[in-house]
């Protein structure tokens, strides 16, 4: 049985596109028309749903949904870093606690507790990274679906 | 015919001359060298490509694995020309950035047609982040010169622009201090011509957020031709501009406290400069490869001088701990000695071996005066960073995108 189920949809959104943030609701989010006008594809995979979305600039971010429409995880691709503060929500306090507590590390970061895992690597022309809330995951969902 | 153009080549010849010796004149003091040939169609001319670079801990003494080179920044077309020391040696960006408290030049700065000067917002993976405005300068490097180069001038305190807040969303320090930065600026040698290339040149709502253009304090993000970006200033030289050559000593286990080598220019342009043995790695359009660790395949991967560890996979992968004093960093307790396959796009593959030591130990030998080590690790999710430990011990060649090398490669492209 493969856990792939179906590509359900595939929206192509002109100005107003929903966006979610981590550890909120994909249907309740306000959209930052500013930072994202692009393609939206959605994907149902079992146990969670995922929402990639190609903006502009060619920057791919994917939100990482469960059934409730609870928003578990999110990854990024890009030419530059993407703005964190608003992808992380309310997590943005804990990353950036940690971004600011830096010594000697000079290089990719890594955020790791109990509450918020962020990693983001890479560098100019080739960022790329994860977060996910592991209290958010879904039931029999691992947190390396999120990629 | 003959006379004609034998007056053409002694022409040439003597303005040649007349180059390298302002080029001298100019530099007076900063140790450039410039030495012609005496070739007998008077075209050709041989400068002196060898920059000396110093791994040490910097100039705000808090910079592990840090290498440092002084870039000299001159007022275009003239002599006014300052030479910057402790400037960081990073191959995973392009162009020279300086903060603003280190420089004492007036210079240009690049605007648009409404005379809004060019703003620059450049975002690290961990969050930190240089912010300000681009303007023009020659840049020389050993007898190098590259004219009218793009540049960054970093918090430059008179522009009276605040930083947007989507500069300083990554969350992290705001690198325009020398205590912050723990360098006096950026010299970006990377695989590619500008810092960002075309992605940058799209219309304005579909560039990435990089440029901005702030009129009335309100920035916005903004395209950039090429030209106007910031520049690899080793592309712009008029010789030894396909690429360059990293040469460091090998360090011992316990660490060093500074290593000296050279940043030499040009990829088989000299006799101090062929590739000899050294295999080429071609990399994607972004500047990444293949590395494979037991059997796994790790795309994304990359060889960055930026980077100051191996940064690699994470502790529960290797089964390692990470250290309990430095936060970050891999802590095993005796030295582990690890293999893995870097593949380029070119199909080229070889495995190579390092070695991961307890970083907390490694931090305290020498009562913590060491600067430079090859066995220093640190957590990585999903890929590989080979940082400066990479370095060490070999000549580390990087191609420059759209330059030919030696063999016909084409970058971007490394070869060691």
């Amino acid at each position: 049985m493969k856990k792939l189920l179906a590509v359900l949809l595939l929206l192509l959104l002109g100005s107003a596109p929903a966006w979610a943030v981590l550890g909120e609701h994909v249907a309740t989010v306000a959209s930052d028309q500013k930072y994202l006008r692009g393609e939206v594809r959605a994907t149902v995979q079992q146990g969670y749903s995922v929402q990639q979305i190609t903006a502009a600039d060619q920057s791919v971010v994917n939100e990482y949904v469960s059934p409730a429409g609870m928003v578990f995880g999110i990854s990024w691709r890009g030419t530059v870093m993407p703005n964190l503060q608003l992808l992380l929500g309310s997590y943005y306090a804990q990353f950036q606690q940690a971004a600011q507590s830096r010594v000697r590390r000079r290089g990719p970061l890594v955020l790791r507790t109990d509450q918020l895992v962020v990693e983001s690597g890479g560098h100019l022309r080739s960022f790329h990274g994860r977060a996910y809330v592991p209290s958010l995951l879904p039931r029999n969902v691992s947190a390396e679906v999120v990629r | 015919m003959n006379l004609r153009k034998g007056l053409i080549i002694r022409l040439c010849f003597c303005l040649a001359l007349l180059t390298a010796l302002w080029v001298l004149a100019s530099c007076g003091g900063s140790g450039n060298q410039v030495n012609t040939t005496g070739n007998s169609s008077g075209s050709t001319t041989t400068v002196n490509n060898t920059q000396s670079i110093e791994v040490n801990l910097g100039p705000a003494n808090n910079y592990v694995n840090g290498l440092f080179a002084s870039v000299t920044i001159c007022v275009h077309g003239t002599s006014t020309c300052q030479t910057i020391p402790n400037m960081l040696v990073d191959t995973g960006s392009e162009g020279v950035r300086v903060l603003a408290s280190q420089l004492s030049l007036s210079l240009p700065a690049i605007t648009d047609s409404g005379n809004n000067p060019l703003q620059e917002c450049l975002g690290f993976a961990d969050g930190s982040f240089l912010w300000g405005p681009v303007e023009s300068a020659d840049i020389q490097l050993a007898g190098e010169t590259a004219l009218s180069v793009p540049l960054q001038v970093v918090a430059a305190p008179d522009t009276g622009i605040p930083v947007p807040s989507s500069c300083s969303s990554g969350g992290g320090v705001n690198q325009g201090t020398v205590a912050g930065l723990g360098a006096n600026g950026i010299l970006g040698i990377g695989n590619f011509r500008q810092d960002c290339g075309g992605a940058c040149t799209a219309a304005s709502s579909q560039v990435p957020a990089l440029y901005f253009l702030c009129p009335n304090s309100a920035c916005q993000v903004t395209s950039v031709p090429l030209a106007d970006q910031l520049q690899n200033p080793v592309w712009l030289f008029p010789q030894d501009n396909n690429g360059l050559l990293i040469s460091l000593p090998s360090v011992s286990a316990g660490g060093a406290q500074t290593v000296s080598g050279s940043l030499i220019f040009g990829i088989g342009t000299q006799s101090n400069n062929a590739l000899g043995s050294a295999q080429v790695y071609t990399t994607d359009a972004n500047g990444d490869f293949q590395t494979t660790f037991k059997n796994v395949a790790y795309s994304q991967s990359f060889i960055d001088s930026g980077s100051n560890a191996l940064y690699f996979l994470d502790s529960n992968t290797l089964g390692i701990p990470d250290c309990s004093d430095n936060t970050g960093f891999y802590c095993p307790g005796s030295t582990i000695n690890y293999s893995a396959t870097n593949t380029g796009l070119n199909g080229a593959a070889a495995s190579l071996s390092f070695s991961i030591a307890n970083a907390d130990s490694l931090f305290n030998t020498n009562n913590g005066n060491n600067a430079a080590f090859n066995n220093l690790g640190g957590d990585s999710p999903g890929n590989f960073d080979w940082g400066m430990p990479f370095f060490y011990g070999h000549n580390v060649f990087i191609g420059i995108e759209g330059q030919a090398g030696p063999t016909g490669v084409i970058g971007p492209y490394w070869a060691y």
